[in-house]
């Protein structure tokens, strides 16, 4: 027998102990849920509305103040959701060193594809 | 179909298991082979086949599905009857665990069907053809239907389920108002058969570290009691993104309670109160 | 002491492989894989933005991708995918405020879901196909 058999159930049960910590992330995933609810119905209708038009009338949308500014929380919501809700998912699943490579490159990830929806959703609106 | 009360038997199921590959995810020695067939007794007028996971920890053998059949005229109502007919008509090695044949001390729970229940309040005449009897999920089997439940009573041991009061000892019982009282109705009737732990699938993934529904309602109970003054450290021992957020509200656990409890709602309230602490 | 069969690690039971397919949890692990989905759908959805920054030709191309059958097809995913995870994380939400915990409740919203993400995506569909042909 090894050691790690011999620790006692408790002892197992306990662990490393409680971090004291997650309200904040299911918190802030709620949070987050919320905003979505009215920003995604917004672009769901916008593009509906949109269907069948060309370059030009979606550019002038787009270009609109308030089309830019609901995009931006749009996009700024969604990556914060979807990287809270990933990360769930990776810690339910991913038992091995895996684990941090692939929260850290989620992160990253969401981070790059919010940042490069804003810059582009910014062109849009002030670009040429 | 809606579904009232965690007692009802759904007769409709689109999808009777998961479609993931038997073995999905399954150790070498947990494999289930196949079993033994044990002959119809003789003369019976009405047979119900049952397959039951049988484990013996005394042989080199994997986990198997041994059939019985069982003679519904010469055995009681309930699936703890059958398999007490079987124990004493056919195998008298099939082990399992019962004692009060109530529903009170939670020793018989097992898989019946593919849900978790007791086997001493569930009908055999609401069992499929044939019923199908595993252990409770996802648990280390030390005999046939006998789970290790040392891990779940350690983790019931790990939140303090006793009264913590720094006011030292009243003269006579610690007094508690009727409203406060019934604040611990549907909490405290839990008979700990883990019926709902075994049931919860963030469980299944993570049961080293999260604490599951059973626990978690006993938890609540303490946290809920009026006499406690210990709420603020249990809460900071379950703030912990394993011990209590693997919980996803996945609600298998109230589906499935048999004494028609709570644990979803009960793990809700304990995040409420993580909520409600901070501002 | 010599090694007995008892020495050998218990076996697991059975859980995912034999437990039962319930509203409960079909509808979680729905609102799980919709949530993956819509994920990929984000990282199109800036796709989509970076070809209308980029000019008309870049967003011609990804306009006549999404106009393909197959674009058509994913899209419509994305639709019902949007709708499931939209009712599924109201129910959620609800949950969490501490409502709708009853077994009845529980089964009642979670076949609302179900029945409105179906509708939502099929009135979605019907009214920006009637916009698409009179833009036209
Ligand atoms: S509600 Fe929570 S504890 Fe209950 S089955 Fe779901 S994840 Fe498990
Ligand atoms: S909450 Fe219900 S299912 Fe869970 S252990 Fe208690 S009595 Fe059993
Ligand atoms: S034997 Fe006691 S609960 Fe079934």
């Amino acid at each position: 027998m090894t050691r790690t058999q011999m620790r006692s159930a408790l002892g197992k049960a306990v662990g490393l102990g409680s971090a004291r910590d997650g309200v904040e992330n299911w918190l802030l995933e709620r949070v987050s849920a919320v905003a979505l609810i009215p920003l995604t119905l917004w672009f769901t209708v916008s593009t509906v509305m949109h269907a069948g038009d060309d370059y030009a009338t979606v550019m002038a949308w787009l270009r609109r103040p308030v089309t830019t500014t609901l995009m931006a929380l749009l996009l700024m919501a969604l990556f914060h959701h979807t990287a809270l809700g990933l990360q769930v998912i990776i810690e339910d699943y991913v038992h091995s060193r895996m684990k941090v490579l692939l929260l850290v490159g989620m992160r990253l990830g969401c981070l790059a594809m919010a940042v490069t929806g804003l810059v582009a959703t910014l062109k849009i609106a002030f670009g040429a | 179909m809606i579904i009232q009360r965690s007692d009802e038997v759904p007769d409709i199921t689109l999808l009777k298991r998961f479609p993931v590959p038997r073995n999905f995810g399954v150790s070498a020695g947990s494999r289930i082979g196949k079993g033994r067939t044990w002959p119809a007794p003789g003369g019976a007028a009405r047979i119900r086949r049952f397959d039951v996971y049988r484990y013996d920890p005394d042989s080199d053998g994997n986990p198997r599905i041994d059939t019985f059949h069982v003679d519904l005229d010469d055995c009681g109502p309930m699936v703890l009857d059958a398999l007490i007919w079987i124990k004493n008509r056919i195998d008298p090695s099939l082990t399992f665990r019962r004692s009060c044949r109530e529903g009170v001390c939670g020793s018989c729970a097992m898989n019946i069907d593919g849900t978790n229940w007791l086997a001493c309040t569930r009908f055999i005449s609401d069992l499929a053809t044939p019923a199908t009897i595993y252990p409770l999920a996802n648990m280390s089997i030390i005999k046939d239907l006998v789970a290790d439940l040392t891990h779940l009573f350690a983790q019931h041991r790990l939140v303090e389920p006793w009264l913590r009061s720094r006011t030292s000892a009243p003269e006579r019982e610690r007094l508690q108002s009727p409203d406060e009282r019934h604040r611990l109705d549907g909490l405290y009737e839990c008979i700990m058969c883990f019926c709902c732990t075994s049931g919860c699938p963030s469980h299944w993934w993570n049961g080293d570290r999260f604490l599951g529904p059973a626990v978690l309602l006993q938890a609540n109970r303490w946290l809920t009691d009026s006499r406690d003054e210990a709420t603020g450290e249990r809460l900071d021992d379950l703030e912990d993104p394993f011990r209590l957020y693997r919980c996803h509200t996945i609600l298998n656990c109230t589906r499935t309670c048999p004494k028609g409890l709570n644990p979803g709602k009960a793990i809700a309230d304990i995040k409420k109160m993580l909520i409600e602490r901070r501002g | 002491m010599p090694s007995t069969p008892t020495d050998r690690p218990r076996p697991l039971s059975p859980n995912i492989q034999i437990y039962r397919p319930q509203l409960t949890s079909v509808l979680s692990i729905a609102n799980r894989m919709t949530g993956v989905a819509l994920a990929a759908y984000a990282v199109a959805l800036v796709a989509w933005l970076v070809s209308a920054a980029a000019g008309p030709a870049a967003y011609t191309t990804v306009q006549s991708l999404i106009g393909s059958w197959l674009g058509r097809l994913l899209l419509l995913g994305c639709t019902f995918c949007f709708f499931l995870h939209l009712c599924g994380g109201i129910r959620h939400l609800a949950w969490d405020a501490g409502y709708g915990f009853s077994l009845r409740a529980i089964y009642a919203s979670g076949w609302t879901a179900v029945a409105m993400s179906m509708t939502l995506t099929a009135l979605t569909w019907v009214v920006g196909i009637v916009l698409a042909g009179h833009g036209q």
